[in-house]
């Protein structure tokens, strides 16, 4: 099955309030996400994350759980609040694990055809930026799945 | 390239209905379909399921091929490659977000260990 949210999870060498900090205050956020962040930490908050080639994300704060559970949404295309069918949830849980911490993030609910033509294409453009990495595991698994459908 | 950029919006919102999700994996288990077999098979209706067949065929997901009064839908494997290959490639990205945020928690739990150059927490 194509999946419907990404889920990834990493194991870290620092301690739960260290992860918490970097995860969610805007000078972190700034650096591992975007150029730079604005962020409203409580729930509901709006925020902002801005990409010096790209543009400004909007951003709301869904969920503030110190220092276990931290969520926002984050619209698409460029300039626009976020809501159901133009943006995704992005959801970060946070666990001790030993001395460390384990940082698991899931991003779901990709936005479906609600968005408007030229809005989606705007889109499309602002986010294909980017997409040009490389992951074997997912691509294995549809080969397996395209190989199946092909020898009917 | 816009062109394209429509092609991957539209993949992309393709895939991420867990219904269409289900059909695809319906046709896929079927090789081919008609939107009557597949209602069958899903909890919901006929007209849902073209609806989502549509939206399917503009993404390039499926084709139909009319026999009769029915349309026989499949799926186009090359198609369905590239929206989860477009899905991996946002998983990578976390991988690197990720990684940028393990970078930047321990190195910051280092200094707080060994607070050097660096200011006290909690001052």
């Amino acid at each position: 099955m194509v999946p419907e949210r990404i889920e990834r999870e990493i194991l870290i060498d620092a301690p739960l309030d260290v992860v918490w900090a970097v995860v969610t205050e805007p000078q972190h956020v700034g650096t591992w996400f975007s150029d730079s962040a604005k962020i409203d930490l409580r729930s509901g908050g709006e925020g902002t994350l801005t990409w010096r080639e790209h543009g400004t994300v909007r951003v709301r704060v869904e969920r503030v759980e110190p220092p276990h559970s931290f969520s926002f949404r984050w619209a698409r295309p460029m300039g626009v609040e976020p809501a159901e069918g133009n943006s995704t949830l992005v959801e970060f849980s946070l666990s001790a694990d030993g001395e460390g911490t384990r940082l698991r993030v899931v991003e779901s609910g990709f936005p479906d055809l609600e968005l408007a033509e030229a809005e989606r294409a705007r889109y499309a453009e602002e986010n294909e930026q980017g997409w040009n990495l490389e992951l074997g595991e997912l691509r294995e698994y549809v080969s397996k799945l395209v190989g199946a459908s092909t020898r009917r | 390239m816009s062109r394209r950029a429509d092609e991957n919006d539209e993949l992309w919102a393709a895939v991420a209905d867990p219904t269409r999700r289900r059909l695809l994996d319906a046709l896929l288990t079927h090789g081919e379909a008609t939107a009557t077999m597949l209602a069958g098979e899903l909890p919901v209706t006929r007209q849902a399921v073209a609806k989502h067949l549509a939206v399917l065929d503009r993404a390039g997901l499926v084709e139909g091929r009319r026999q009769g009064r029915e349309v026989r839908y499949a799926v186009r494997p090359e198609r369905l490659d590239a929206a989860t290959r477009w899905m991996a490639d946002v998983a990578a990205q976390w991988d690197q977000r990720l990684a940028a945020i393990k970078r930047l928690a321990e190195s910051s739990a280092r200094e707080r260990r060994h607070p050097t150059k660096t200011r006290r927490k909690g001052d």
